[in-house]
């Protein structure tokens, strides 16, 4: 199959998708309950989409194609809060966060579709383990040789995102000391990852071609990129971060993606080099590990520094384009909890710590994802 | 010889008896063929249970006597107490607020279930003052058998939720109504305001126990862990000792067990741990329970003449449920489909049914007999079949995460991935 062309989109539009874990109101392990949610979604006027996800326990939200992270929040919202009215009808709990704490993958069902269950085939308990959630931000690019360098350049800032959306650092009932364990389970996949270092449209369907004859690949899809390009909406895909507690903070975290790619596309800060990656599988364990405390190796100069610093630094540089975009809010948000120290897996840990008791851990992230106080 | 016969003789000391050897060599039995039973045939561990005991109450077992008293009757009412808490405690009232539908259609099925077996028993000619009590005792569902059965087949979602919740309220009604009734059985039929009485009686005597046990356990809470193990024996032992006050007061001690585990759960919306932590003596209490009641109702006086009037019975209530629930389910959050599943898991009826008919007898020496003679057999019959069709109910509703045979598990009893099952 050959590579779709890459279509016209606004550049800078953003899309945000959210993938959210359904538990029950009892012990607040994962319930499978996504086909009756989407049967109660579908009586909502909603902007954006509701879908099923791997599992019977998860479902997607995504909004439509928003022009601010403003706008971003207001569709965020309103699907947050049908969301929420549909799960008070069923008695289950919707919670954000990047993997279920205690739930045991053994446990889990494929969700009835034909391509769950050709994924399910293919990756044996991979598919189950795949338990996980994430935020996907998709950034409008105006051509697609713009969209691979935005792409290349974006990927400096991997480490970044997955500090400050990082919110699971348990798995299966331990506390993995990773402040995002989610993305280990990614890795897992063969074709997980960073992209191919191609930075014109040409290049990278040859790229895309040869590995189509390989059969190893039959679409855009089977990537499971940290950011890939999506030619059928004529964007990039950053889709590392781990789902946040509220939908506040994803919309924050769109924000910045936004403003980065202002950045890129309009002030050409840098040029991307394939050494760039010489460190990126280090940078990206480091955030994973560590989250915000975690170091930073610049890809350019090869100067270690804290991400945090790192964190924001970038902040400043794109804050006159944040501000133009409406994102400033959003930005001033990411920037306080970076002064606080905080982001989602300390404030889950912090509860654990408290309350010695995983399950009501999500309780509270389930009242926190509400927008009432834990 | 004769020296040392007397020396043992010396040596011996009192113990529990042969009752207890007895009982204990029955439990064991019945641990053993429950286990096999799930093995070899898919079927819940309560179906051994069960059939162990109606071959001991077959075989003319005399470890317990009709009506029950004494030790039996606290041990099954402790067995009641402890499931119906645990059940009492998944409900939470908000879901009420913001689901209404849910309360409708537990009280519609139980209406309707109520009204068709008693239009069935008035049918085959059978006194009102009979009808009444035996259409009581079918509208309850037993939470008992359905959670047993939800953790052997690991079920959960939106119909096993339901089948529980559904189940735990109609047990809710059928005790207040049938042991208030029980109360009043022999006296004569009175205005509105006295036949009320004795249900407000009842559950407000009951509420009091409820709070006071609930209080006294969300005091725990606020210090003790709730995985901690001394909590589950704390947990147990605070039932066990309202259990016993409430028979003091005049109360249920079921419904006292039932409404403090609705009352924790709203006084403490902390997640509820329990089934894990409770563990072997909470299964042991059950599995004794399971048995009681099928060896007592196997030494019901079984005869054709009744056979017909059982069979009925038990027909019409699964009828009136499935349709009840099904007609109910609308604006309910469940399809049509999953509303027949609700309605099929919810067939059992084991230990409160057992219970309020053992009231019943107790209560009247005239129409107890004849309430037995109808209400044991079908008690047995449905806590063999119920197991039956509520395991099969979970996994047509595709809500069980444990294959029904094991021979597509790995030999661990872990479910293979799908492409290697197929």
């Amino acid at each position: 199959m050959t590579l779709e062309a890459f279509q016209r989109s606004a550049a800078l539009s953003l899309g945000v998708e959210l993938e959210l874990q359904l538990v029950n109101t009892h012990d607040y392990d994962l319930a499978p309950y996504a086909e009756d949610m989407l049967r109660l979604m579908a009586k909502y006027e909603l902007p954006g989409s509701v879908v099923p996800e791997m599992t019977s326990s998860m479902i997607e939200i995504s909004t439509g194609v928003c022009q601010s992270s403003v706008q971003v929040l207001d569709e965020l919202t309103q699907l947050r809060n049908a969301l929420v009215q549909s799960a008070d009808k069923l008695n289950i709990a919707v919670v954000g966060g990047g993997t279920h704490p205690f739930q045991q993958w053994h446990e889990r069902r494929i969700y009835d579709k034909p391509r769950f269950r050709e994924l399910s085939d293919l990756y044996g308990y991979l598919s189950k383990q795949f338990t996980i959630f994430g935020q996907h931000v998709h950034v409008g690019c105006p051509d697609a040789d713009t969209a691979l360098l935005s792409l290349h350049r974006m990927s400096r800032y991997i480490p970044h995102f997955i500090a400050l959306s990082a919110s699971s650092p348990y798995v299966q009932g331990q506390d993995t000391a990773f402040d995002s364990a989610r993305l280990n389970s990614v890795f897992a996949f063969p074709l997980s990852g960073r992209a191919p270092f191609a930075l014109t449209w040409d290049e990278f369907s040859a790229y895309y071609d040869k590995m189509t004859r390989t059969g190893v690949v039959k679409s855009m899809k089977d990537f499971y990129w940290d950011i890939r390009p999506k030619p059928e909406y004529g964007t990039i895909e950053i889709r590392v971060f781990d789902t946040p507690l509220t939908v506040e903070r994803a919309a924050a975290l769109s924000a910045y993606v936004q403003s980065l790619a202002a950045w890129f596309m309009q002030d050409d800060p840098f040029m991307p080099a394939e050494d760039d990656y010489l460190v990126y599988t280090y940078n990206r364990f480091q955030a994973c590990r560590f989250g915000l405390d975690a170091v930073y190796v610049d890809p350019a100069t090869g100067e270690h520094m804290a991400l945090r610093e790192h964190i924001l630094m970038t902040l400043q540089q794109v804050g006159k384009h944040a501000h133009a975009l409406g994102g400033g809010a959003g930005l001033q948000m990411l920037r306080d909890d970076v002064n606080r120290d905080q982001n989602d897996a300390r404030w889950l840990r912090e509860r654990q710590g408290q309350e010695r008791l995983l399950a009501e851990v999500i309780r509270q992230a389930g009242l926190k994802f509400r927008g009432e106080r834990a | 010889m004769h020296e040392l016969m007397a020396f043992w003789a010396e040596w011996a000391r009192p113990t529990a008896g042969s009752p207890t050897v007895a009982w204990s060599l029955l439990l064991a039995v019945a641990a053993a063929v429950g286990y096999l039973v799930q093995r070899y045939t898919g079927l819940p561990k309560v179906a051994g249970y069960s059939i162990v005991g109606a071959f001991a109450g077959f075989a003319g077992f005399t470890g317990v006597v009709w009506p029950l008293q004494g030790t039996g009757l606290f041990l099954l009412e402790l067995g009641i107490a402890v499931v119906l808490f645990e059940a009492g405690a998944r409900i939470p009232l908000r879901w009420f607020r913001h689901n209404p539908m849910v309360l409708v259609q537990s009280l519609f099925e139980s209406a309707v279930t109520f009204a068709a077996v008693y239009a069935v028993l008035r049918w085959f000619e059978i006194d009102r003052s009979i009808a009444e009590p035996l259409a009581i005792v079918a509208v309850v569902a037993s939470p008992a058998v359905l959670t047993r059965v939800v953790m052997d087949a690991h079920a959960s979602g939106p119909v096993t939720e339901r089948a529980i919740v559904l189940s735990t309220l109609n047990t809710l009604y059928a005790l207040t109504l049938g042991t208030a009734m029980a109360g009043v059985m022999d006296a004569p039929r009175t205005a509105l305001f006295e036949a009320v009485y004795p249900v407000a009686t009842l559950l407000g005597l009951s509420f009091v126990v409820a709070a006071l046990l609930a209080l006294a356990m969300r005091t725990a809470l606020r210090v003790m862990s709730p995985t901690s193990e001394n909590t589950s024996m704390l947990l147990l032992a605070l039932i066990a000792a309202g259990t016993a006050v409430a028979g003091l007061f005049g109360a249920s001690a079921a419904l006292a067990a039932l409404m403090a585990g609705m009352l924790l759960k709203q006084l403490n919306p902390r997640p509820w741990v329990w089934p894990r932590q409770l563990g072997t003596a909470a299964a042991m209490l059950t599995m004794l329970m399971f048995v009681l009641v099928s060896t007592v109702a196997a030494q019901a006086p079984w005869s054709h003449a009744v056979a017909g009037v059982v069979l009925a019975l038990v027909a019409t209530r699964a009828l009136a449920k499935i349709a009840g629930l099904t007609v109910a389910s609308f604006g309910s959050g469940l399809r049509l489909r999953q509303a027949l599943w609700v309605g099929c898991a919810m067939s059992p009826m084991s230990s409160v049914a057992l219970l309020l008919a053992s009231q019943f007898a107790t209560a009247s020496p005239t129409l107890g007999p004849e309430i037995t003679s109808v209400a044991l057999p079908a008690i047995l019959l449905m806590e063999v079949l119920g197991g039956l069709i509520a395991t099969m109910a979970l996994h047509r509703a595709g809500e069980t995460s444990k294959p029904w045979m094991p021979d597509s598990t790995n030999g661990n009893g872990t479910p293979l991935p799908r492409g290697e099952a197929a």
